[in-house]
């Protein structure tokens, strides 16, 4: 059992050490430094309290000035340095050449596709079970089990979701669940269902809420003197551009040839295998948005909702009027979160197709090019731009957490 | 109406001619047909197939035997039970040259996890103690410095620190993996347990103060056993995050020491032989089995430890 015993001795010293520098480091001050006798012992002792936090936080701020504080720094140098030329400073020709670049931008289409899709499925589908598994009786065991996802790590659940996509020769006996179900599709009223109206009405559903959004964000600009109008301009923007999106996704579905009775290589479809990793993360994430919003949801006072009931309010307006806009706040706190998960998604992908077949994503062509292509500027130059994408929600999690903490 | 009295006399039950007239009392008795259950049930159904049916076939494949799994059939319960595929996928299954499956991975995970959940744990909750007792200038700079540490994304560290770690010697060693798995856990683990324990009454230091005991009197004898429900939050968001990690582990050591989220990704992606589907399905339960007892063990508290670590780099 040398495993047991390294981990012991890890721990032992680690700890030991730890605790041997807290105690020393509080000896010597107290006893050598400002010792609490003589003649101006109290003076000593407020000098020595206003150092002994220092002593404590020590140990850790020096590992996170190692850890964390140095290699930012050090991203942002290597990022304008070129490895070829032994280290030398090049200014921007690394970003140059990243930009030049048709796989970074295929990643950038990508994420932003993974952006948009996944916060918005997570949050969806987990405020859907929230609000339906507190309605029955066992709900607290559908929670669990839906929850259960969050334990298994990505690659646990890659690979589980590569049983799901395999696909063997057409005429031998389909393992992978999709081909199995999709090999059920013959192209008559059934598939049509199933496969053109049902897909053509939930992006009519995606359309309509982003329509929504727009709405809400061009509503108060009638009035002349609204902050922050720029922003509100440009999401409406954003969200009309998504309207106009999925409006055209409707019609090629509507008017698509689909290949019955083949199977399919679901992973090797350009673009659309995109959304079948996005599956895995939803998959994922849901449980998290369940939670947090479902506690949400039982946080609301009672009387509101009776209050809407008595006014006649149905079911979907109490849930749509009265419920979402009270929880709006963490339903942004879950989607900020989920939308930094996607920003850095890297198992998934790596593990699934590792960028191929056009579903490359920043972390992982950064991954490429530190450990696979050896070019740490370059590699460097797309961490800082992971690092530009995050930091807009990253700087509004410092505000609001630092906001609770007073 | 407010006399009891008058109730009584003229409740339903009581007046036979009264009974017959209003008909049946009380709240209208539920459908189990109707258009509230239709919609709830019909799209609980759909969403659980999409959540459950993954981890159903995981299981039942990772129960058949190949033969059986080439016949298709993939939502069929195994007719014959076997668990060669379990026992394949922990101790023969092949990564590239070798094939001692994924033990050697659990270990490595083991050894990995372990120092670097109770390192974390032990500076971080001091850290948090010491932040929390003391109210000085420069706290308020430490703190934002912490809360970046726990929201920055790693990729932006992650090259910088194999530099670092092959200047001290330690890449591709347990020891890095441990090191980096300690200090990247302790931002996140220090505002969890400074704000913990300042949601603890004051009165309890200040009487304990006043009874003599010091810094390390009061961490011991008041803080730990109050805090025990935050111990344990934070050792479920450390060992789940740290045994499913895979970036760190494929980055920072060599392959006789990779985790077991690393070796099972290999072992599936290796593309000598055919694809054995029911082993691959037993190593990623293997895999998850450690995170999966402690959910199951834990319950609420493991909930509220993912939901805080969900938001670390």
């Amino acid at each position: 059992m040398d495993a047991a015993l390294l981990g012991l001795v890890t721990v032992v010293v680690g700890v030991g050490g730890c605790l041997a520098y807290f105690y020393f480091s509080n000896l010597f001050l107290d006893k050598v430094l400002f010792p609490a006798s003589g003649p101006n012992a109290g003076r000593n002792i407020n000098r020595a309290n206003q150092i002994r936090p220092w002593l404590f936080l020590f140990p850790a701020i020096f590992a996170l000035g190692l850890y964390l504080g140095y290699p930012v720094v050090e991203t942002l140098r290597l990022s304008l340095t070129d490895r070829d030329a032994g280290g030398a400073f090049i200014g921007l020709a690394n970003y140059q050449q990243m930009f030049g670049e048709p796989k970074f931008w295929e990643a950038m289409r990508n994420n932003m596709l993974w952006l948009i899709v996944v916060p918005a499925a997570s949050t969806a589908f987990g405020l859907l079970s929230a609000q339906l598994t507190d309605r029955i009786g066992w709900g607290s065991i559908a929670k669990s089990l839906i929850f259960m996802p969050m334990a298994i790590s990505f690659v646990g659940a890659a690979v589980i979701f590569k049983l799901i996509y395999d696909t063997r020769a057409e005429g031998q006996e389909q393992i992978g669940i999709l081909n199995a179900v999709w090999l059920q599709f013959e192209g008559g009223v059934g598939s049509f269902l199933a496969l053109k109206l049902l897909p053509a009405l939930a992006l009519l559903a995606f359309a309509a809420l982003a329509g929504w959004l727009a709405w809400l964000m061009l509503r108060p600009l009638r009035r002349p003197t609204v902050p922050m109008w720029i922003l509100r301009g440009i999401g409406a923007a954003f969200a009309a551009w998504l309207v106009i999106l999925s409006l055209g996704a409707i019609v090629n579905i509507i008017g698509a040839d689909l290949p019955y009775g083949q199977p399919q290589t679901w992973l090797t479809i350009p673009f659309y295998n995109n959304f079948f990793l996005m599956v895995v993360l939803v998959w994922i994430q849901t449980g998290f948005a369940m939670v947090i919003l479902s506690a949400a949801l039982r946080g609301i006072p009672e009387e509101t909702v009776e209050a809407a009931i008595v006014d006649g309010a149905s079911p979907l307006q109490v849930f749509f009027k009265i419920k979402v806009p009270q929880i709006m706040p963490t339903i942004v706190v879950v989607w900020t979160t989920i939308t930094l998960v996607v920003l850095k998604v890297f198992d998934i992908v790596y593990a699934m197709t590792n960028g191929q077949w056009e579903t490359q994503v920043l972390a992982n062509y950064m991954f490429d090019k530190l450990f696979r292509a050896n070019d740490w500027g370059v590699g460097s130059a797309s961490a800082i731009i992971i690092m530009l994408l995050v930091s807009p929600i990253l700087v509004w999690n410092v505000w609001n957490a630092r906001k609770e903490m007073r | 109406m407010s006399d009891p009295g008058i109730l009584a006399v003229t409740k339903a039950g009581t007046d036979p001619v009264r009974a017959q007239l209003d008909g049946p009392s009380g709240t209208r008795p539920r459908r189990l047909i109707s258009r509230r259950n239709i919609f709830l049930y019909g799209t609980l159904i759909l969403v659980s197939l999409y959540y459950l049916l993954p981890l159903y076939v995981m299981i039942v494949t990772s129960l058949k035997g190949m033969p059986e799994i080439r016949m298709g059939n993939i939502f069929a319960p195994p007719v014959e039970i076997t668990f060669e595929p379990w026992v394949k996928a922990w101790s023969e299954a092949c990564t590239g040259l070798n094939c001692d499956g994924l033990s050697r991975g659990f270990w490595n995970s083991v050894r990995i996890t372990v120092p670097s959940v109770i390192l974390s744990i032990a500076i971080a909750s001091v850290n948090g103690y010491a932040l929390a007792n003391w109210r000085f200038k420069g706290a308020d700079i430490f703190f934002t410095i912490l809360i970046f540490g726990a929201f920055i994304p790693y990729q932006v560290m992650l090259y910088p620190i194999v530099i670092l770690l092959r200047e001290m010697g330690l890449y591709g060693t347990l020891w890095g993996l441990v090191l980096v798995h300690s200090v990247f856990g302790m931002p996140i683990l220090t505002l969890l347990f400074r704000n913990y324990f300042t949601s603890l009454p004051e009165e309890l230091f200040k009487a304990a103060r006043v009874d003599g005991a010091g810094f390390w009197g009061i961490y011991f004898q008041i803080m730990l056993p109050m805090s025990l429900p935050i111990f344990v939050v934070a050792m479920i968001l450390q060992v789940t995050g740290i045994w499913n990690d895979f970036l760190f582990g494929v980055v920072y050591t060599k392959p006789e020491y990779y985790p077991m989220t690393v070796q099972l990704n290999n072992i599936v992606n290796s593309v000598q032989g055919v694809k054995e589907y029911n082993v691959n399905m037993a190593a990623t339960i293997l895999t998850g089995l450690v995170p999966l007892v402690i959910y199951f063990v834990s319950g609420r508290l493991f909930v509220r430890g993912i939901a805080a670590g969900a938001v670390k780099g």
